[in-house]
């Protein structure tokens, strides 16, 4: 029986190595050329190399900073949006009784079934007249905006489940809304927070078609949309090219490995998102 | 109504939490909805708009782009769609059933890691595999002794393939998690009772797993469809396109018309189109999100 087991797992960790091989070469290419000059790009195109060009770093990190810089302050306070505002009318909706409270909930919900592609262009128009074009705003309020409904969504569910006695004994006691929220559910909700938060983290930072369209103005650019133009600028320079998208690669990882049990579940959930 | 109202002004301070959200949406999702259904049937080019019924859609026929971007689209959603219920499916039951606490969690944190690369560094990845002078994927079949090497996204004929195999082995995604989540959510007592009964490997796959991951499936049967109608970062980065329209996608003719051709009430009729088919298509889905949600958040 175990001598059984023990082959089945054999078999399964094969395929799995292999998938991870097939998986994983690009990126190790990718380091690899990231240390390279081009005379070492050209003869050693298979093989890692020796002195290893650190200058490509530098470079890139001179050309990128400033975009990672940008994605940092537009995902950081879209993230503390999202998570306020959603927390408050998720609170609301899963904890009281007030009148068209199902209209107004499904009012929210229904927007889930808007795709992206309907509102690009007319958003962008919206933008355009408010005057917010080449502003950190033209990103933040439509992240906040748009990320708020799936959270809203995840947080009531969470909501709901915590136990009536919790907020019975505040309610008694004259406490309002804002205590109820703010001294029980908010203490107790930092685990699916951290969860909402990775979640659009990973939605924030990675969007490009939104970014490209309303931002033009170099110096406020974001890594994707930025990482696109550096590409064009460094065209045939591998190195450095490369340890761009090397650097770009670490602000996630870290995160990710702070985070690991948030970041998987926000990964999850994050994909029933469209 | 007074009565109503009443508790409606008992309850002000519970519509003041709302309030965020809906000042928010009103400005940023409802106006650019109603908008957008509004313009689908204007010519418009951000500033003057007239009314023209529905000539916006009935000139789609003659539209060489967006013709020729449908088959793009469905071509592309198939072979997603095969892809999703293959490969992520087979490495999630496989690290589902490993023995070992530690090598399943590894095996795990393995194929998460290269999410957590910027999509559009993969893509930046891609474009280089396919360069055809420097690129990793000639340069191989030159070593092997290819003398003319496929030109891949620069050949009408190889192109769209080339779209398609964007992130092989695509095991590393989203829809690993998600069965991964649903194998854990199944009890262990039908493993255990599988195990007595003798059930493993196929028989288990086929009478136990594949039945009750069922809604784990249409869900991803579902969000791969509703993904790749509307995609078109790939292509916008990778070939715009082309050569040709060989590689045109509905959602990139959009983008084309709206911020190249300043053709916005065109661009909104077939934002207008794309979204009628997702939305039949997210209402069969929101059951099974529903469902989702409430196992990730338990």
């Amino acid at each position: 029986m175990s001598h059984k087991l023990s082959l089945s797992n054999m078999g399964g960790i094969s395929f799995l190595v292999i998938i991870a091989i097939f998986t994983y070469y690009p990126f190790l290419f990718l380091l690899f050329t990231s240390f390279k000059d081009l005379s070492q790009f050209y003869h050693h195109f298979w093989t890692p190399t020796l002195p290893l060009r650190w200058e490509n770093y530098y470079n890139a990190w001179l050309a990128i900073r400033n975009y990672i810089f940008n994605s940092l302050i537009v995902t950081s306070t879209s993230v503390v949006g999202v998570c306020t505002v959603a927390s408050m009318s998720a609170f609301a909706f899963a904890r009281y009784k007030f009148p068209f409270q199902e209209v107004l909930f499904y009012m929210l919900l229904i927007l889930i079934m808007i795709p992206g592609t309907l509102t690009l262009v007319p958003s962008f128009i919206l933008v355009r007249d408010l005057g917010l074009l080449n502003t950190r705003w033209a990103l933040i309020l439509p992240y906040i905006s748009g990320g708020q409904i799936f959270a809203i969504f995840i947080l009531r569910t969470f909501f709901s489940s915590l136990p009536e006695e919790l907020f019975e004994a505040a309610r008694i006691d004259g406490a309002t809304i804002w205590q109820s929220y703010s001294l029980i559910a908010l203490p107790l909700s930092r685990a699916i927070l951290g969860v909402v938060a990775i979640m659009n983290v990973l939605n924030t930072w990675n969007d490009y078609i939104w970014p490209s369209v309303v931002i033009s103005e170099d110096s406020l650019r974001t890594l994707t949309v930025g990482l696109a133009y550096f590409q064009g600028q460094y065209q045939t320079q591998y190195g450095p090219q490369m340890a761009g998208y090397v650097i770009a690669s670490i602000p996630l990882l870290i995160l990710f490995f702070t985070t690991m049990k948030e970041f998987i579940a926000g990964l999850t959930s994050g994909a029933l998102k469209m | 109504m007074d009565k109503v109202w009443r508790e409606i002004v008992k309850n002000r301070g519970i519509y003041l939490f709302l309030l965020p959200t809906f000042i928010l949406v009103s400005i940023f999702s409802y106006y650019p909805i109603i908008s957008a259904v509004f313009h689908a049937f204007t010519e418009w080019d951000g500033v003057n708009v007239r009314f023209n019924g529905i000539k916006n859609f009935a000139s789609m026929p003659k539209d060489d782009a967006l013709v020729a971007s449908i088959p793009n689209v469905i071509r592309l959603a198939l072979f997603a769609e095969f892809v999703a219920l293959t490969l992520p499916l087979l490495a999630a039951v496989i690290i589902f059933h490993l023995k070992g606490e530690k090598i399943r969690y590894f095996f795990r944190v393995l194929f998460v890691v290269p999410m957590l690369v910027p999509y559009m560094v993969i893509l930046l990845i891609w474009r280089f595999i396919y360069d055809p002078m420097d690129g990793l994927l000639n340069r191989l079949l030159m070593l092997v002794g290819f003398k003319n090497p496929p030109l891949w996204l620069g050949d009408p004929k190889t192109a769209l393939l080339s779209i398609m195999l964007i992130g092989f082995p695509w095991v590393a995604g989203f829809n690993l998690l998600i069965y991964i989540a649903g194998l854990d959510n199944i009890s262990p007592d039908i493993f255990d009772a599988a195990t007595i009964d003798g059930a493993t490997g196929f028989r288990r796959f086929f009478s136990i797993e594949l039945p009750l991951l069922s809604g784990q499936i249409k869900l991803i049967v579902i969000m791969t469809f509703i993904t790749q109608l509307q995609a078109f970062q790939s292509v916008l980065i990778l070939t715009n396109g082309g050569p040709g329209f060989s590689t045109m996608v509905p959602g990139l003719v959009l983008y084309q018309n709206a911020f190249h051709f300043n053709r916005m009430g065109y661009a909104s009729a077939i934002g207008l189109l794309l979204a009628l088919f997702i939305l039949i298509l997210t209402i069969f889905n929101m059951k099974y999100i529903s469902t989702e949600v409430e196992t990730i958040t338990r």
